[in-house]
């Protein structure tokens, strides 16, 4: 090996894989604790938690998957050549796994989940490739009721994280298919419609659109898609101009919807978006999509689709969502909402024979439900000062023999207490809690 | 807030005057060049690099930008592309040197074409929907210089009037694509902020020539 002085030129090999990275404590017990929080919610609704497997036959991934999903999953190949891929979502799994090992379990079925997902997505940008999702699924329940039951688990999760200010848009994809029948247009226009559309490209679109003789009302509105946002109100106007039952069908299903979603207790949280674009094919009705204040995507995306448990020999109706954790965390962090997660109770010092007493102490405050850490060698009641520093505990007992503990709160002067009254002290300062 | 992004180069004097005709923000070259980012009348405008303009918009730093389609082309994101705002055009072009055997009609290519450019994905994605086989060499400048040299067979490269491949001798073969400046919008900011950001897009939009 040259020597490099200590450093290391820029894209040479290091340790890290690029796009992957380890969590550190506090971000990582913030995650945990989100996750907990959105899991508990989820089982508060009746969702049973399933985990299934990090890696997937790719034929399996690939039924519930559309082109550009595909390309992004990270493929490897089994033993006997078989193709096996790291699971980039898990709604597909979990429509597997409902269809399949499930498949005499009564619906509609009410599941969650939650772990790592892959993407190898060579996007210029892509700075993660490994992401972290809970989400929940709700197999062999259409209508109505289903879509906001879902819509309204999905804002009470992103209550439990701790997040405020969010917002959830509700749409649906057949608006845009009926739209899309709607248009007196040769096939290869509509699938150049299409694909500007996924693309996001307005200016395509107009293009387009412009090159058809028609011009209707629905031009109109597939040109103000991004806009195409707002209250109940939004419903009517698009109603107006929609000539396709499709389309007309998909607004009273929002209708009804949004209704419901009041009866959950839900306004101000939620707005109509009859111009949601999304990403995956596989959604058919409602979908829906979070966002937090300042971040440039979505927290949170779901909804209905219909096809995809017919792929695995069920056909089944079903709906869902993912809440993306990473993007949950790096909210909270940057916001005064963020839960404040106290490294440790207590740290338990010890001089002399104080030790057995020490891990006593220490035993007696876990009963409690307190976070306590016992040193591993002696020490001064001077230098457990700045070892409490070190190890971030809110108190510091130091134990210099039986019986007698010293008891250092904040900065406040110590005292001197027998153990069970240090305990009994403590529990009832709210530590622990 | 609303912010937006504009390019440094030959798109900042097409920016600053349609930010000035919509009304948004009336700025000169030398402020915003000297500051780089101005906040005016509730709109906060950043100068960054024209490749960079797809990134802030992507991440959500900015919620709109001002981008040739020519640095679209290279990083698709996940950003709106809503209105072509006309100035800055140009073309993307392969181009042979003067005594080349390579013409417009492909029998004249070579089985495996290699080209020299800086629009590698925008090269490959053309050639491969003409079933033309090629070998891209990524370069970061002076792409002209590439055939002359023997580096590559041809070039992809953008021209506004032609007289940079004249005066290197390169010959048009054909058109790759066609680039205009174009507001862009992150995702996000259109759906939290609809309203605001809506109303700024009219005004750009309207103060389009």
């Amino acid at each position: 090996m040259p020597d490099l002085g200590g450093e290391r030129a820029p894209g040479a090999p290091g340790r890290d894989v690029q796009g992957f990275r380890d969590l550190l404590p506090e971000e990582a017990e913030a995650m945990r604790a989100t996750q907990e929080a959105v899991l508990a919610e989820m089982r508060r609704w009746g969702y049973r938690y399933v985990v299934t497997p990090t890696l997937e036959s790719l034929d399996v991934l690939e039924l519930g998957l559309g082109p550009e999903q595909r390309r992004r999953l990270f493929k490897l190949s089994d033993g006997d050549g078989s193709l096996l891929a790291v699971v980039g979502e898990r709604t597909v799994p979990v429509a597997r796994l409902a269809a399949g090992r499930l498949r005499t379990a009564e619906l509609p079925l009410r599941l969650c989940y939650a772990g790592p997902v892959l993407t190898n997505d060579p996007g210029r940008f892509t700075r993660r490739r490994e992401m972290h999702q809970v989400g929940a699924e709700l197999v062999g329940a259409s209508g109505a009721a289903a879509d906001a039951e879902v819509i309204a688990m999905a804002v009470r999760c992103l209550d439990a994280s701790g997040l405020r200010g969010y917002q959830v848009d509700v749409g649906h994809a057949e608006f845009f298919w009926g739209l899309l029948d709607g248009l007196a247009v040769p096939p290869h226009i509509r699938a150049g419609i299409k694909a500007a559309l996924a693309r996001r490209d307005f200016v395509a679109l107009e293009s387009l659109l412009a090159s058809t003789p028609l011009r209707s009302a629905e031009h109109e509105l597939l040109l103000r898609f991004p806009a195409l946002r707002g209250g109940v109100e939004i419903l009517e106007a698009a109603g107006a101009l929609v000539q396709n039952r499709r389309s007309e069908r998909a607004l009273a299903e929002l209708a009804r919807v949004h209704g419901l979603l009041q009866a959950h207790g839900l306004g101000a949280a939620v707005s109509l978006d009859l111009g949601a674009i999304r990403d995956f094919d596989y959604y058919t009705g409602v979908i829906f999509e979070g966002y937090g204040p300042d971040l440039g995507r979505p927290l949170a995306q779901g909804g209905r689709y219909d096809g995809l448990l017919g792929r695995f020999g069920r056909p089944a109706p079903a709906t869902g969502f993912v809440l993306h954790l990473d993007l949950v965390g790096e909210l909270l962090q940057r916001s005064a909402d963020a839960p404040q997660l106290t490294r440790l109770d207590a740290a338990v010092a010890w001089s002399g024979p104080g030790l057995e007493a020490a891990l006593g102490l220490g035993g007696s405050l876990r009963m409690f439900g307190m976070r306590a850490v016992v040193d591993t060698r002696a020490r001064s009641l001077a230098a457990a000062r700045s070892w409490r520093r070190a190890v971030g505990a809110t108190h510091l007992l130091h134990v210099a023999g039986a019986g007698a503990v010293d008891w250092v709160a904040g900065a406040e002067p110590r005292r001197r207490l027998g153990s069970e009254e240090v305990v009994s002290a403590l529990a009832g300062s709210g530590a622990g809690r | 807030m609303i912010s937006i992004a504009i390019p440094t180069g030959v798109l900042l004097e097409g920016s600053l005057g349609l930010l000035r005709r919509s009304g948004a923000a009336d700025l000169d070259r030398e402020e915003i060049g000297r500051k780089l980012l101005v906040d005016r009348g509730g709109l906060r405008v950043v100068l960054v690099r024209p490749a960079d303009v797809p990134a802030y918009v992507d991440f959500g730093a900015a919620d709109l930008g001002v981008a040739g389609k020519d640095s679209l082309w290279e990083s698709p994101g996940s950003h709106y592309e809503l209105v072509d705002l006309g100035f800055g055009a140009c073309t993307l072009v392969l181009a042979v040197p003067a005594g080349s055997p390579i013409t417009g009609a492909p029998e004249t290519w070579p089985s495996t074409m290699r080209i020299a450019t800086k629009y590698p994905a925008a090269t490959q994605g053309h050639m491969r929907g003409l079933g033309q086989a090629v070998e891209v060499v990524r370069l970061h400048g002076s792409v002209e210089l590439a055939p002359l040299v023997g580096l590559a067979d041809a070039i992809v490269d953008l021209t506004a009037s032609g007289r940079t491949l004249r005066e290197n001798r390169l010959r048009v073969v054909a058109e790759v694509g066609r680039s205009t400046a174009r507001l862009i919008a992150n995702q996000a900011s259109l759906k939290t902020r609809t309203t605001a950001i809506g109303e700024l897009v009219a005004r750009l939009r309207g103060a389009v020539r």
